[in-house]
């Protein structure tokens, strides 16, 4: 496994077709892990762009790290990350909470960030997940994962789950950087992307409402709703790939 | 180290035991010995790999076999469900084709 070392912290990468001249970066969303693009999106992106995915701090296979889950400290990751690996800018993409990051990376290194793509990206000032982290102890998350339509998984995945849930609500400083950008979407900073962005909903999706919010937000800005809710990357894996390949494309056709 | 320089053709007994070597090797010794890894067994049910360490998987394949199965672009062919359902004999199957 590629295990770099970014400002002296272990982080799990992964890339795909590096002879390729324009760069994508894929952020993941929180509690979750690069697998996310890793079958089905970044194959696509992979037959014409050099594709870099990360695993976040704490998750995946990257170190585990107590503080700095606030949106400068994560965007100052991304930009250590992308210099570390010599990339000057690159298009970026981001899910859920990943979108978020990618969106202050828009904002505060403008230069870096060529494109944009947000993939049901939430209003971090929604109540819903910090109740869900205060809420949650290892009753609540047997109870999700074998709700309704679920497959019912074994001790060892649950015990994996629980121990990276418990890590991060309990030993680190998520909940309360992760609320302190309650006001993000408020921020007069998000007027001021001028990069081309693609939103991507599912037509399902709590955050559907955040993508119509950021719609009216960034000026240049397209908003697409899939069939689906917020594991749309799950559900429409083929779709976003392949229109995240056009949309970046495009700009490279008219460069 | 990931990777290894094989000669020559695998038969399918020794695709399997190497496949099963690379999941020891994820998951740990420790759970390893504690599955019946078996041409039958699934990832996601049986054997219980989340989906990291199919990546780190899938990584220990591409590493040993390089550019003559391409693996991941045969599981990119597969939807969320099919990939959960996945079984170590069919990954066998599809290895000794591309060989």
């Amino acid at each position: 496994m590629p295990i770099i070392s970014v400002n002296n912290r272990d982080v799990h990468i992964q890339e795909l077709n590096t002879a390729a001249s324009e760069t994508i970066l894929l952020v993941h969303g929180m509690l979750g892990n690069l697998s996310v693009y890793y079958f089905r999106i970044a194959p696509i992106l992979a037959k014409h762009f050099h594709v870099v995915m990360y695993d976040l701090k704490s998750h995946g296979m990257s170190e585990k790290i107590t503080t700095g889950y606030d949106l400068n400290s994560l965007t100052d990751d991304v930009a250590h990350l992308m210099e570390r690996l010599s990339i000057s800018s690159a298009y970026l993409a981001g899910y859920s909470f990943g979108g978020l990051i990618s969106l202050k990376m828009a904002v505060r290194f403008p230069h870096r960030v060529k494109k944009l793509v947000l993939i049901d990206a939430p209003n971090p000032n929604d109540d819903k997940t910090r109740m869900m982290m205060d809420a949650y102890n290892r009753e609540s998350l047997e109870n999700y994962l074998n709700g309704p339509n679920k497959t019912k998984p074994g001790k060892r995945l649950i015990d994996r789950k629980h121990r990276l849930y418990e890590h991060l609500f309990h030993e680190t400083t998520i909940k309360r950087d992760v609320m302190g950008e309650r006001d993000f979407f408020s921020a007069a900073e998000i007027a001021q992307v001028k990069q081309e962005t693609l939103l991507l909903y599912g037509c399902y999706s709590p955050c559907l409402e955040a993508g119509e919010s950021l719609k009216g937000k960034i000026s240049n800005a397209a908003l697409v709703a899939l069939n689906g809710d917020h594991d749309i990357p799950l559900q429409e894996p083929e779709k976003i790939g392949n229109m995240m390949e056009s949309f970046f494309r495009n700009q490279m056709a008219q460069a | 180290m990931d990777t290894i320089v094989t000669a020559g053709k695998l038969n399918n007994e020794e695709i399997f035991n190497l496949l099963k070597q690379f999941i020891t090797e994820v998951i740990g010794e420790e759970f390893a010995e504690e599955m019946d890894i078996s041409m039958e067994s699934s990832f996601n049910k049986d054997l219980e790999m989340d989906s990291i360490e199919i990546v780190a998987f899938s990584e220990k394949i591409k590493a040993h076999f390089g550019d003559k199965i391409d693996f991941t672009g045969w599981l990119s062919d597969m939807d969320i469900d099919q990939l959960i359902a996945l079984k170590l004999g069919m990954i066998v199957k599809f290895i000794e084709t591309c060989q």
